[in-house]
């Protein structure tokens, strides 16, 4: 796969060209923030962006995706297997999906995520601005970088470089005025994505196998998650944001008929009071995680050691997100974890 | 023993579709539950492992799990006892013979068959906890000669609690089943043991090597894990099949997890010896 050069005087042109030809999902700007929605054209689009409200999960993972439909007794799935061009990724977020993709695949191969999944494209593009809480310049290793992507876009003087990775991403190059990078190009691109994992102020004060080894054997420290989770209002916003929570619930909704409706799948919030209570019945009920320092240790445990075998990275890509969305500004990884280092 | 991979047998290969399935027969066993034998529609042959779960639903209700409570040796039916709790169990306990439900599954891991055959088996089910291990029951029962001794503890709040009376009566003759019951509270009528489950292990003596099966309340496990222990029976022969928010069955909604597993898939039976490590599992 080669790597390619634009014009910024023709990156525009691109861009609207290929949204276009297919649904182009990219970031945008909503009042002071950003968000990840269609893009119709190049105007829309700013790669500007220091990070989303939401991450690009919600493309995948849709906030209520409907899973069945029913009509009395027949019932028939609702995959949906429409590609779009995910635009404009960063790495931290490429890596998130990475995360999703392995985990929607093993052992029950789930269709409903994989097959929008498989038919996308996505394109990351370098960061050129840092927001104030992300810490990914301190998580994981450089051989852990982003996968799953099929072209990353970095901007420079001039214009844009964009590697192709995979077949999906070099079909792109037709839409818009590409010619080959030059080598001095490339190494270019190379050093404006290695430079940038400097630049977060807020940083891990441990690498990720040391962290992951003491949170796992703090487990028991029952007054340090009490007290980290003090301020907690179980809201579940710190979830909500996060690229690699994916929980759901799963509920069946009537149409007005009262015969036809559909089963479908909400985000759910490990944060939340009832995320582990079973009702046992005569009015009984078993809370498995009754308390919100057992809740709120859950979520710590999942993000740093407990997928880190597996993944080969933590569940954690340092967005910030969490740390910006909280309310009681208490989930951020950074003063929790750098916490948990020193006790 | 490997769990069911779900993908693989699933209508399409979509995880969150059903197999429908007509309700053969029902009968009221006590004020809140009900026994339903099923059939698949299909007329497929029914194929699972002893103490494997299923999610049953109904459509415009949703879906609950639920252990499969007979034994797979009898594969033209399932059974399955349903106690109403809430919307989804309230809906089915209002369904009669003839009438559809769905099902997924079998899904997870069951009872380790392999490592019970030849040995004594003690198992020890509380309340509702004995639905999921009939399925065990009836598969020893079923295959008696591969096992050696077979020991049952029952134990329910009171009476009126007690299921599958035939079943009992049936055990209680048997020569080759060492049935032992309690209650937490006897009524008038009721002349055999009062007190907690743990009572019953003073009603026989145990081999070290037994293999043991418990299922039942969360807070019955400690103790009877406790008993166990006295006997001197390993840790990893002593299998336990736990309840969780098992909500969709195939290790993806994250509400069943125990530290790091779920148990939808990586039970709901656990060894003993595996959740000691998993500070969340008892």
């Amino acid at each position: 796969m080669n790597p390619y050069f634009i014009t910024a005087n023709d990156f525009d042109a691109f861009v609207t060209k290929m949204s276009k030809d297919k649904k182009v999902i990219g970031p945008k700007a909503k009042k002071q923030k950003f968000v990840f929605g269609e893009i119709k054209s190049a105007d829309h689009l700013r790669l500007d962006y220091d990070v989303t409200i939401l991450p690009p999960k919600k493309v995948f993972t849709p906030t209520c995706q409907t899973l069945v439909t029913f009509d009395g007794d027949k019932f028939e799935g609702n995959v949906d297997n429409d590609g779009v061009i995910l635009f404009g990724v960063h790495f931290y977020d490429i890596r998130g999906i990475d995360i999703t993709d392995l985990l929607f695949r093993e052992n029950n191969r789930d269709v409903n995520y994989l097959a929008k999944r498989e038919a996308s494209t996505i394109v990351g593009s370098n960061i050129q601005n840092v927001s104030k809480r992300s810490f990914w310049g301190s998580i994981g290793t450089s051989d852990s970088g982003p996968k799953g992507h099929d072209a990353f876009l970095t901007k420079m003087d001039g214009g844009y470089v964009l590697e192709c990775l995979t077949q999906k991403g070099e079909d792109l190059v037709k839409f818009g005025n590409w010619s080959k990078a030059s080598a001095a190009q490339v190494s270019e691109a190379e050093k404006i994505n290695k430079d940038v994992m400097d630049k977060c102020s807020q940083k891990l004060s441990h690498s990720s196998s040391e962290i992951a080894e003491k949170v796992r054997n703090s487990f028991d420290n029952q007054e340090l998650w009490s007290n980290l989770a003090e301020d907690c209002f179980s809201c579940g916003s710190c979830n909500t944001v996060c690229p690699t929570c994916y929980c759901f619930d799963v509920q069946d909704k009537w149409n007005l008929n009262q015969v036809s409706g559909m089963r479908n799948r909400y985000w759910d919030s490990c944060l939340t009071e009832d995320f582990a209570k079973v009702s046992l019945g005569a009015g009984s009920e078993e809370n498995f995680r009754e308390t919100r320092g057992e809740r709120f240790r859950h979520r710590i445990m999942r993000k740093a050691t407990y997928l880190n075998e597996k993944l080969g990275t933590p569940a954690c890509v340092g967005c910030g997100r969490c740390s910006a969305a909280c309310t009681a500004d208490i989930a951020d990884p950074v003063n929790v974890i750098n916490k948990i280092m020193e006790v | 023993m490997t769990a069911t991979d779900y993908s693989q047998v699933a209508p399409q290969g979509n995880i969150f579709l059903p197999k429908e399935c007509k309700i053969v027969n029902v009968k009221q066993v006590t004020e809140l539950e009900r026994h339903f034998t099923l059939k698949h529609a299909d007329g497929s042959k029914v194929k699972f492992e002893p103490g494997q779960i299923m999610e049953v639903s109904l459509f415009g209700f949703g879906e609950i799990p639920i252990g499969y409570a007979s034994s797979p040796t009898r594969e033209n039916t399932f059974d399955i006892v349903i106690r109403t709790v809430g919307r989804v169990s309230g809906a089915v306990n209002k369904l009669n013979e003839g009438d559809s439900l769905f099902i997924r599954g079998p899904l997870g891991h069951g009872f380790p068959l392999e490592d019970l055959r030849k040995k004594d088996v003690l198992i020890v089910a509380g309340g509702i906890g004995l639905c999921p291990t009939r399925s065990l029951i009836q598969y020893i029962t079923d295959k008696r000669s591969e096992f050696k001794r077979f020991i049952l503890f029952y134990g329910t709040k009171d009476p009126s609690q007690q299921m599958f009376l035939d079943d009992i009566a049936k055990w209680k003759k048997a020569n080759d089943v060492e049935y032992h019951e309690t209650v937490d509270r006897g009524d008038s009528n009721w002349k055999g043991n009062v007190g907690v489950i743990t009572e019953l292990f003073k009603k026989t003596e145990l081999s070290a090597d037994t293999r043991v099966v418990i299922c039942g309340p969360p807070i019955m496990f400690r103790f009877v894990v406790a008993e166990c222990e006295k006997v001197g029976i390993k840790y990893e022969n002593i299998y336990l099949d736990l309840e969780r928010r098992m909500k969709c069955g195939v290790g993806k909604c994250g509400h069943c997890q125990i530290n790091d597993k779920y148990a939808c898939i990586d039970g709901p039976v656990f060894r003993y010896s595996d959740l000691k490590k998993l500070e969340e599992a008892l």
